[in-house]
């Protein structure tokens, strides 16, 4: 019996999430995800009008709100059989391609960057020396000796002052961190730019977006943004999404492959089977065979035979949920169904997590940009397939190292580029459109009493389904699967492990103490359990006691 | 020098009842009251560290929230100054941890705003319903004008929106 680490909870991710891994000579034999949430969105949906479901289900996650409302509208777009205007598929994209901008940026420097580059360490570096590496590295339009070391004051003041904030519960010094002072200096402060490239990007919602930052410009049948289709707003939103897509492809990725370069080891760990994607961003109405991101699933690594996806083939598992026994079922079917007992975590034969664990044609699969890119990768994608032979040229790895942390981290860095480049052809065809006299946004249309309809998305996080059933022209029913459910979801009755389970296997764990390279797969994963995630226990550990006034 | 910029920033679920009390005190300002450009309110949901473009602008930010501090249910709360970092060691509800590591970010910009967090002591945070519990629904008028009241002491001008 190896000795059990815990990590609980698992911070720098966006909601609740327990790891548990068994150590056995320096590695991870076993593992066990455990997401301490619990759903049932459709408690406060059922019996509404199907229109007004995005306005909830988009407060049910803390940071993918425009995701859900994207899928939940598609989902009644479906259900109701809209014809969608090209000005709205065009502003539905470039919606959608700015949350990428923003979301990935944001993981990659302040989700999970911190597992790779010692802040601790970069006050070491000498700042002439960093300086000369990023003049190297990247084309970042910031740098010299006097910036790095006004950087270092910066970090050297958070340190001082006790109050780490984002930089605490890090494992500094930790042997696992390979990378010189210099280079951790350099990522320490693209890490303070990309805050400020993130509070830009996050504008870029508001432009067509209506409010900010809860877009409310989606509705059933195309989009509300007829006032903003003009030559200013227009040119604002292509301003802040090339300015982002700049950062992205001169600091993120030079970042990224120079990060990289020093943990070349973890191309060999942290890997899955099979994979899922339900392919992305509509050309046209040809849906999916217009997709920019094409759907479709992977096994067993085999590139060569890459299948079309079919939403019909997924289930929800219950058999190691927190829920009451049942067969897996389709979200068509889904039911939210606790246990009346309080939950035990029982992780070796019994129940251990509030996340169901999602299947398609019985198989776990991981979702997500690893998914996307490998799909789009095996099929010669024009764009995508270049970018990751060119990483993996630089790198001097081979393909295979694709299917790992490693893959995980870079492909999500690739998919950005390739996204916030087509996102400026986007704009382009939304100002021709628009020019050519064609200023519809919205299709009229009737709320059917019976129906159903699927709205599949693919996410930064990966794949996202809502899954809705009219009755009586109000919401019967209604089902979600989210991308994190996917990858984090526990084991199922066949006793398959789930994405995040299988791929910690093997993981080399230096000092039990602190498991850093465990938080490097997890993170990999972009967990966000915030989705339909209530936390459980509201009582703090500490309590301060404040004034009543 | 122009005017201050001060930020009004509710946060909180309102599919979790009581959750809901700071998104419903930013509606009910919205429908009452004109601001001036200098103002914004906004609906910050529990976007966490994805609000930092909304909390890194201002020069005054004033956060209104449900804060669980084990008083009765409707106490009201003003936390401001010092004693608002040591609230980030007490993680007592999902999106607050998050907010203010957004506050704590702000170090590594430019500017930290001057913060004023107004709270509400919730009843029940779990129950995934819609309507808030009546004791701290009574609560959104009176935290309102406290918002206001903030306001005054800042010396920024707002009207009532006339009554139709």
């Amino acid at each position: 019996m190896g000795k059990r680490i815990t990590i609980d909870p698992i911070t720098r991710i966006e909601g609740h999430l327990r790891i548990e891994v068994e150590v056995e000579g320096g590695k991870v034999v076993n593992a066990w995800s455990s997401g301490t949430l619990f759903r049932g969105i459709e408690v406060i949906l059922q019996g509404r009008d199907p229109r007004d479901a995005h306005h909830f289900v988009q407060r049910s996650c803390g940071v993918c709100t425009y995701v859900h409302a994207l899928a939940s509208v598609r989902a009644v777009d479906d259900a109701v059989g809209i014809k969608m205007p090209v000005n709205a598929r065009l502003i539905r994209n470039l919606l959608h391609g700015a949350q990428y901008q923003h979301d990935h940026i944001v993981h990659f420097y302040h989700l999970h960057a911190l597992d790779w580059v010692d802040i601790v360490s970069a006050l070491k570096a000498d700042p002439a020396k960093t300086a000369a590496l990023a003049d190297n590295t990247s084309n970042a339009p910031w740098g010299g000796r006097q910036y790095f070391k006004n950087v270092q004051v910066r970090l050297q003041t958070f340190v001082d002052s006790g109050q780490l904030g984002p930089f605490a519960n890090a494992y500094w010094g930790h042997s696992a961190y390979k990378l010189p002072p210099e280079a951790n200096l350099m990522a320490a402060a693209h890490y303070i730019e990309a805050l400020r490239i993130q509070a830009k990007a996050a504008r870029l919602h508001a432009i067509f977006g209506g409010k900010n930052p809860h877009p409310q410009s989606l509705v059933v049948g195309g989009v509300t943004s007829v006032a903003d289709l003009v030559p200013d707003r227009i040119a604002e939103f292509l301003y802040i999404t090339k300015e982002t897509h700049d950062f992205v492809k001169n600091v993120y990725i030079p970042d990224l492959l120079a990060v990289a370069s020093f943990y070349k080891e973890w191309g060999g760990i942290g890997g899955c089977t099979n994979f899922l994607t339900y392919g992305d961003f509509p050309a046209s109405e040809q849906e999916p065979e217009s997709f920019y991101m094409p759907r479709g699933v992977i096994r067993k690594r085999d590139l060569a035979n890459i299948e079309m996806a079919d939403q019909q083939k997924v289930t929800e598992d219950v058999t190691r949920a927190w829920y009451l026994k049942s067969a897996p079922k389709h979200p068509f079917e889904g039911e939210t169904r606790p246990i009346p007992e309080n939950p035990k975590f029982s992780p070796e034969k019994g129940k251990y997590s509030w996340a169901k664990a999602p299947r398609y044609d019985g198989l776990p699969c991981e979702v997500g940009p690893l998914a996307r890119v490998l799909v789009a990768y095996g099929k010669g994608h024009a764009d995508i397939k270049p970018l990751v032979d060119g990483a993996l040229k630089q790198l001097d790895i081979p393909a295979s190292a694709l299917f790992s942390t490693l893959g995980r981290t870079a492909a999500r860095g690739l998919e950005t580029v390739a996204i916030g480049e087509v996102m400026q052809g986007w704009v382009t065809e939304l100002v021709e459109n628009l020019k050519s006299g064609d200023t519809k946004t919205y299709q009229p249309y009737e709320m059917p009493q019976t129906a159903q309809g699927v709205g599949l998305n693919d996410v930064p996080r990966g794949a996202l389904g809502h899954w809705i059933r009219i009755e009586n022209g109000k919401i019967g029913n209604y089902q979600y699967v989210v991308p994190s459910t996917w990858n984090l979801g526990p084991r199922d009755g066949g006793g398959n492990l789930s994405p995040v389970e299988e791929a910690l296997i093997g993981t080399p764990v230096a000092d039990p103490q602190k498991p850093l390279e465990v938080l490097r797969t997890v993170h990999s994963f972009d967990p966000c359990l915030a989705c339909a995630i209530h936390v459980i226990d509201p009582h703090s550990n500490e309590v301060y006691k404040i004034r009543v006034v | 020098m122009g005017n201050p910029l001060v930020t009004i920033l509710g946060v909180g679920n309102f599919l979790f009842a009581d959750e809901g009390f700071g998104i419903r005190v930013i509606e009910k300002l919205q429908a009452d009251y004109r601001f001036p450009e200098e103002v914004l309110v906004v609906d910050g949901g529990v976007l966490g560290i994805n609000l930092l473009g909304v909390v890194s602008q201002p020069d005054h930010l004033i956060v209104v929230d449900a804060l669980r501090n084990r008083g009765n249910a409707g106490d009201l709360y003003r936390l401001a100054g010092d004693d608002i970092p040591r609230r980030v060691l007490a993680k007592n509800s999902l999106h607050q941890v998050d907010l203010l590591e957004a506050l704590t970010l702000c170090q590594a910009l430019d500017k930290v705003p001057e913060t004023v967090i107004l709270g509400v002591e919730p009843e029940d945070i779990e129950t995934l319903k819609l309507e808030m519990t009546p004791v701290v629904q009574r609560q959104v008028a009176p935290m309102a004008a406290r918002v206001l009241k903030e306001l005054d002491r800042l010396g920024v001008p707002y009207s009532r929106r006339s009554c139709t």
